[in-house]
């Protein structure tokens, strides 16, 4: 058994020293001859000083440590020792209690900490990159936002003066127009709008990010906003055969806010629903008050949303690829982004519960007094 | 009615001029603000519609300088720019509403013919 023990502390990949109170070395385990090279006769019996490096004795002033650990009998709980050639060390002194209690010996313990503090070094290199490209990621983040701005400020001329022909051509204002003409007149004149709004999003996205989203604060009724926003799409719902629905609880308090954002908000999230549910289903709108705040909830009877795709639908640019939503030509996946930023603006919540198959059921809060 | 109009893109102008003219206007043209002041000196139009970012003098300086020269100048801001804080800045200079590219005709005429009512 004893044997045994041996065996193990001489496999210790460390170096154990026993000295006693003379500062002479009693015992030294395989470890230390094979990381200093010296032979067990010139360790054995000699004093720390003589057998140790001028250089470590001076940097560790190891001999008063000891010293301290035997007279206290408390273990020094080590440091760290810079050795030339680019070496670390960590060394512990431990008392050696007798069977009396009486402590006239110590153990030094050192470990050779080199490859682990290359490695703390790798990490540290590695996290300032990580930190540098985290910052150029960001400023990419800012000059893709300011791309964002300008392009969409950029294509408002040109459709400025697209608009204002196509409303001279309606207001018949260049001549009278054949049937042909004006039915290909309306195609021109939906994908404007359609052009119109993709550039309005994409301005908000921006203004969002850079956090120049600005809400105007006054007195409104949610309901009569839901209301008007499905009067508005409810020719496009009729094309689909859905029917939509509002119950509203009577006497809901006024919220402040914005008018048009909170309108936004529901059109973005009524036209997904319009879209992502099949011919002739329901799309229902909940309004009621939960005390401090007022609750919406849409639902649907659509596709429904895969889990791992439910946090992301309120990312920007996600427009589902590869995943439970179908790529969808007209959008740019900046809806519920934008719905997101107007919801959180006025100091609410927005999310959604659903079931792929079954349908979605969005929910979004805003606080009132 | 007499309409200055401030952009510094061509098709803008002439989209304007085409729309105002349709409906009985008289329009005049300037291409930044340096000539938009000139123009008003010489012109001096009931209404004017004015561009933001123009080159040598932008929108805010020159409707400044529009008021400076008539105080009871009518300027409309019609910009591209949706930056929040701006419209503020074209009110505190002195232009009377803000109107946001794209925009419709009618609101335009609107906003036009209900200063230029006041004018008379």
């Amino acid at each position: 058994m004893r044997a045994y023990q041996q065996d193990i502390i001489e496999a210790i990949p460390s170096t154990i020293i026993v000295v006693d109170r003379g500062m002479e070395i009693l015992y030294s385990n395989r470890n230390y001859y094979v990381k200093s090279g010296k032979k067990e006769r010139e360790v054995i019996g000699e004093r720390l000083s003589r057998v140790f490096a001028p250089i470590l004795m001076e940097r560790t002033r190891i001999d008063d440590k000891i010293r301290d650990v035997l007279s206290t009998g408390i273990p020094f709980d080590g440091a760290q020792l810079r050795y030339p050639g680019g070496f670390f060390f960590f060394y512990k002194i431990y008392p050696l209690k007798e069977a009396g209690g009486a402590v006239n010996k110590a153990v030094i313990f050192m470990e050779d900490i080199t490859e682990l503090t290359r490695l703390e070094e790798e990490l540290r290199d590695s996290y300032i990159k990580l930190e540098n490209a985290n910052a150029e990621l960001k400023e990419n983040d800012v000059i893709k936002s300011e791309f964002i701005s300008t392009a969409s400020h950029e294509l408002r001329t040109p459709l400025t003066v697209m608009n204002s022909y196509l409303e001279m051509f309606e207001d018949g204002l260049l001549g009278e127009l054949n049937e042909v003409q004006k039915e290909k007149l309306q195609v021109m004149r939906s994908q404007t709008d359609h052009m119109i709004r993709l550039v309005e999003d994409m301005l908000d996205t921006s203004r969002l990010e850079s956090r120049r989203f600005k809400i105007q604060r006054r007195e409104l009724q949610v309901e009569e906003i839901a209301r008007t926003a499905i009067e508005d799409l409810s020719r496009l719902a009729g094309l689909r055969e859905h029917t939509m629905s509002l119950t509203a609880v009577e006497g809901l308090p006024r919220v402040k806010g914005d008018e048009q954002r909170i309108k936004q908000v529901f059109s973005n999230l009524l036209t997904n629903a319009i879209k992502y549910t099949p011919n002739k289903g329901s799309i229902d709108v909940k309004i009621e008050d939960l005390g401090g705040t007022i609750s919406v909830v849409i639902s649907d009877t659509g596709v429904g949303i895969a889990k791992k795709d439910q946090e992301k639908i309120f990312e920007k640019f996600f427009t589902g690829g590869g995943s439970s939503l179908t790529r969808d030509a007209g959008r740019m996946g900046l809806g519920l982004a934008i719905a997101k930023g107007i919801v959180e603006a006025h100091g609410g919540r927005i999310w959604v519960e659903s079931e792929v198959g079954k349908g979605s059921t969005f929910h979004f809060t805003i606080p009132h007094d | 009615m007499k309409v200055l109009v401030v952009d510094d893109a061509p098709f803008i102008l002439k989209a304007i001029r085409d729309i105002l003219e349709a409906y009985g206007n008289e329009v005049f043209e300037a291409v930044n603000g340096e000539e938009a002041l000139s123009v008003f000196q010489e012109a001096r139009p009931d209404v004017v519609l004015m561009d933001i970012l123009m080159p040598k003098l932008d929108g805010v300086g020159a409707t400044r300088k529009i008021m400076e020269i008539d105080s009871q100048a009518k300027v409309i801001v019609v910009t591209a720019v949706g930056k929040h804080g701006l419209e503020k800045d074209c009110m505190a200079a002195g232009a009377r509403d803000f109107i946001v590219k794209p925009f419709k005709t009618k609101d335009l005429l609107k906003a036009i013919n209900s200063l230029g009512e006041n004018n008379r």
